[in-house]
């Protein structure tokens, strides 16, 4: 279970807060989409929720984040690494370019930790097929596309196997090729039993797979609820957020006074 | 998760494919440690400025280049790198030196430049030192991969951080020389780069300095959270997925070249050891 | 902790023996080859013996900490996250910047030790003196054979640590902060300090080397005239290059200016003192680079090899370190403070955020 009670986050230097009463939390297993227009917070909160802020970036957080009841503060990255993953948007930044292989980029994580090499090997494997990129293993990670890694990057940090796991945006710098692996590989994500955070724009992914939604805007929470919920509630559009094409579609139709014949897509 | 009951253990498959990710090794001089390579190729280049003349420099190259590249069968690519390399230092030097150094025996002359003896023999002997020191480097770096050099240093206990530091480099230059080469090229196409006055060159450079430079720098933060999201700079020992072999042999031959070096320059220093021709 | 100071005991100690016995051994400024060893009587040099004899001690003592405890902590603990990801770069930096202006651009300027000015900078003196060591030997050893290594870089390797080194100093101290909009007076007066600083260092650390056999008007042998014209456009031009970039800078009344210029000289005169010796004895007073003719030109005006590798270096080496160092001070002021600022000496290089 990962929470974050009353949190309020401040970059150094900066006197504005980004963050402020966020009060948030994700049960084991459970999915749970983050949306919210730009400059909103959401990269900042996937930060804070990954421990990454303040212990990496720095600055002034408030409350508490806890995993399974206790305060994450105070730890450095590399003994959250394994508790909490977070998965950037750049497939290029989050290459670690000492790798000569897929398989070594996605192991990578696991011999940080130190573990022994048959447990290296054999979570690296079912990370591999989780993602369906095992017949990429013996690749170059230079040589590949923006989705294959980004799958890659995703893999990597699964092979820690982390309870829970932040995404950050995943495919946005991604062609619709990109977005669709990613995509399928988030379904798959959501099927190991891995505690997901999702932030994104495309609110069709989050439609699809996430047993929540939360609304983010000024850095404090909208809206939390389902996915219905929140995508039909006309706050959505009002703060700058695009709900997903069913939505949008009933509520044209609903313009010109044409009941929606039910859930599309 | 549930937690595994029992701990995996590597099968045969899974051993043979991590070897197969090792780099590879054609040849017996290949598969020597890189720490052997690299200190018959430091020693060899080090006693060559040590002893000077031209006998020495001539014997580590038959005794402790020459061997090696004939087992690795790089003989020939060796001598022509080695060459490419060490030619158009070889010319500046020899038009310093030959004119400028000070001696007794003129040779010929070339308008008011004089070209002495003790001139060419000057040129002569950092020509072949540096030859020397061309082919020594060579050897190694046409026989060992530098990927394979970081991974078995840090067998040896060098820190994962600076192991990662110097693996990353190796990537990092190929990427930023293609940056530079295309912003290089626009620069030319806009006759940037040999026309004009010094300040214009100058300011020419920030053009390069600035995009190159600025969006390496600028990947760092990214850069650096996503590798502590990937438990980098945990402390502690990493299990590896492949590792260079060792063997007792190497290491008594490391050790022995390290203290046949140390003796002679010690010797060199104190006029123990003659000075060869 | 008594294991620790154990280890710089012995560093300190190792060092200062180191030192003695090469200042024994080479014991002058000669610059003949000493006909029995082959070795130039004069590469001494102070400078380089102290540098030498520093690095030795520091090696002892990481030996002696790998040989209690099979690793390096107490160094590498120095070295965050964001200090490793950034000394890559700044090696390429180095590499790219060094084989490409030099060549391509055709500025007689080396421009190789921006990165490791930065590391330095902004991570301090042992990362910085760290970046230019393994920037110099990789770019000979790893890089031998392509088209971007270099042979004739590895020797210089200490002279690039000793860069690093000063760079994390003059950071820790603020040299690189930018203080704009200084009131007249405090210009003034901080140009007048930075003048008799640079007047001192010339007058002391490098006119004694162009005492003698350096005459502009000297023989009426039309050879030395045109070698020594060369010689002086080539030192003018450097000159008004580096006059022209701190021109434009104060014009903003950055009294930072003057702190980089009296860096970029001090450390351009060590660099110099301790390379002089290395390009005499390695490569025979020959740089590989556009530099060479300037010490063609003074060997015909009458100095001896190491004399004319001085007076080369001791023009070239200040004018390019402090060229750099300005580039430097530009780029940091150029990248946003929430990047610097992580950094472990960050906020002092670049100064504390406001609001």
């Amino acid at each position: 279970m990962l929470e974050l009670r009353g949190v309020s986050y401040r970059y150094p230097g900066y006197a504005r807060q980004v963050l402020s009463g966020i009060d948030l939390s994700l049960a084991d297993g459970e999915i749970v989409g983050l949306v919210g227009p730009n400059e909103a917070g959401k990269s900042t909160l996937c930060l804070v929720a990954s421990g990454l802020a303040p212990a990496s970036v720095g600055g002034t957080l408030g409350g508490e984040v806890l995993i399974d009841g206790r305060s994450i503060a105070g730890q450095a990255p590399f003994e959250l690494a394994s508790r909490v993953g977070l998965v950037f948007q750049n497939p290029n930044t989050q290459r670690s370019g000492v790798t000569a292989t897929v398989f070594e980029e996605v192991a990578l994580g696991p011999v940080n930790l130190g573990l022994e090499l048959a447990e290296t090997v054999e979570r690296t494997r079912w990370a591999l097929a989780t993602l369906g990129i095992a017949d990429i293993a013996g690749r170059d990670p230079m040589r590949l596309s923006g989705g294959q890694a980004q799958l890659v990057a995703i893999a990597s940090i699964l092979a820690m196997r982390p309870p829970h796991l932040v995404l950050d945006e995943p495919t946005a710098q991604l062609d619709p090729e990109g977005t669709r692996l990613v995509g399928e590989a988030l379904r798959a994500l959501a099927r190991t039993g891995t505690g997901l955070l999702i932030a994104e724009h495309k609110a069709e992914l989050l439609d699809a797979i996430c047993q929540r939604v939360v609304a983010l805007d000024g850095g404090q929470i909208v809206l939390d609820g389902t996915p219905a919920d929140v995508f039909e509630d006309p706050r959505i559009a009002a703060i700058g957020v695009e709900p997903p094409a069913r939505v949008r579609i009933a509520g044209a139709l609903a313009a010109r006074g044409v009941a929606a014949p039910g859930p599309i897509g | 998760m549930t937690t595994e009951a029992s701990t995996p253990s590597l099968s045969p498959e899974d051993r043979a494919y991590l070897r197969s990710l090792a780099p590879a090794t054609p040849s017996p001089y290949h598969r020597l440690n890189p720490l052997t390579k690299a200190i018959v190729a430091t020693v060899s280049t080090l006693a060559a400025f040590v002893l000077g003349g031209y006998v020495a420099p001539a014997a580590i190259l038959v005794l402790l280049v020459l061997p090696g590249a004939i087992a690795a069968r790089v003989t020939a690519r060796l001598v022509r790198v080695a060459l490419l390399i060490s030619l158009p230092i070889s010319i500046s030097v020899a038009l310093v030196s030959v004119f400028t150094r000070a001696g007794t025996t003129v040779l010929f002359t070339i308008g008011p430049f004089d070209a002495t003896l003790e001139g060419v023999d000057f040129a002569a002997q950092v020509i072949v030192r540096l030859f020397v020191l061309a082919m020594a480097l060579g050897l190694f770096g046409l026989t060992t991969e530098p990927r394979a050099f970081v991974v078995d240093l840090e067998r040896r206990g060098l820190s994962p951080k600076i192991a990662f530091a110097a693996a990353a480099t190796l990537e990092t230059i190929p990427l930023m020389i293609e940056r530079a080469l295309a912003i290089q090229a626009a620069q030319r196409a806009r006759g940037l780069d040999t026309e004009g006055s010094l300040a214009t060159r100058i300011r020419g450079v920030m053009p390069l300095v600035g995009p190159v430079i600025l969006s390496s720098l600028t990947e760092v933060e990214e850069r650096s959270l996503a590798l502590e999201v990937r438990a980098f700079g945990k402390p502690g020992r990493r299990d590896l997925l492949w590792t260079l072999p060792d063997d007792a042999r190497q290491r008594i031959l490391r050790w022995a070249l390290v203290a046949a070096f140390v003796a002679l320059t010690i010797g060199r220093v104190a006029g123990l050891v003659p000075a060869l021709p | 902790m008594s294991s620790a100071w154990l280890r710089v005991g012995v560093a300190a100690v190792v060092a200062i023996v180191v030192l003695v016995v090469g200042l024994a051994m080479f014991g002058s400024f000669d610059t003949t080859a000493n006909p029995d060893t082959g070795l130039v009587a004069g590469s001494n040099s102070f400078m380089l013996v102290l540098a030498i004899a520093l690095l030795v001690g520091f090696l002892a003592y990481a030996l002696l900490e790998y040989l209690q405890t099979r690793r390096l902590d107490s160094i590498t603990r120095q070295f965050d996250t964001r200090t490793i990801v950034l000394m890559p770069i700044a090696i390429a930096i180095n590499i790219v910047l060094g084989q490409t202006v030099g060549t391509a651009l055709k500025i007689p300027l080396y421009l190789d030790s921006i990165g490791t000015i930065l590391v330095g900078a902004l991570a301090g003196p042992i990362p910085g003196a760290l970046t230019g060591l393994l920037a110099n030997l990789i770019w000979t050893f790893v890089l031998a054979g392509t088209p971007f290594g270099s042979p004739y870089a590895w020797p210089y390797a200490i002279v690039a640590a000793e860069i690093g080194l000063l760079a994390g100093v003059f950071g820790y101290y603020g040299f690189f902060r930018s203080r704009p909009n200084t009131a007249i007076p405090q210009l003034a007066g901080g140009l007048a300090v930075a003048a008799l600083i640079l007047f001192g260092l010339v007058f002391y650390g490098v006119l004694p080397f162009y005492a003698k056999g350096f005459t502009f008007f000297g023989d009426t042998s039309g050879v030395d005239q045109f070698f020594v014209v060369i010689a002086y456009a080539i030192a003018i031009g450097l000159v008004l290059a580096l006059a022209a970039l701190a021109i434009q800078l104060f014009v903003k009344r950055d009294l930072g200016v003057a702190f980089i210029v009296v860096g970029g000289a001090i450390c351009g005169v060590i660099s110099a003192l301790i390379s002089a010796p290395i390009s005499a004895f390695v490569f025979g007073g020959v740089t590989g680079s556009g530099a060479d003719i300037l010490v063609a030109a003074f060997q015909q005006a009458g100095s001896s090899l190491i004399e004319a590798v001085f007076q080369q270096g001791l023009l070239q080496d200040p004018i390019d370190k402090t060229i750099e160092f300005i580039v430097a001070f530009l780029l940091l002021q150029t990248l946003s403070r929430r990047f610097t600022a992580r950094f472990p000496q960050g906020e002092r290089a670049v100064g504390v955020i406001s609001a």
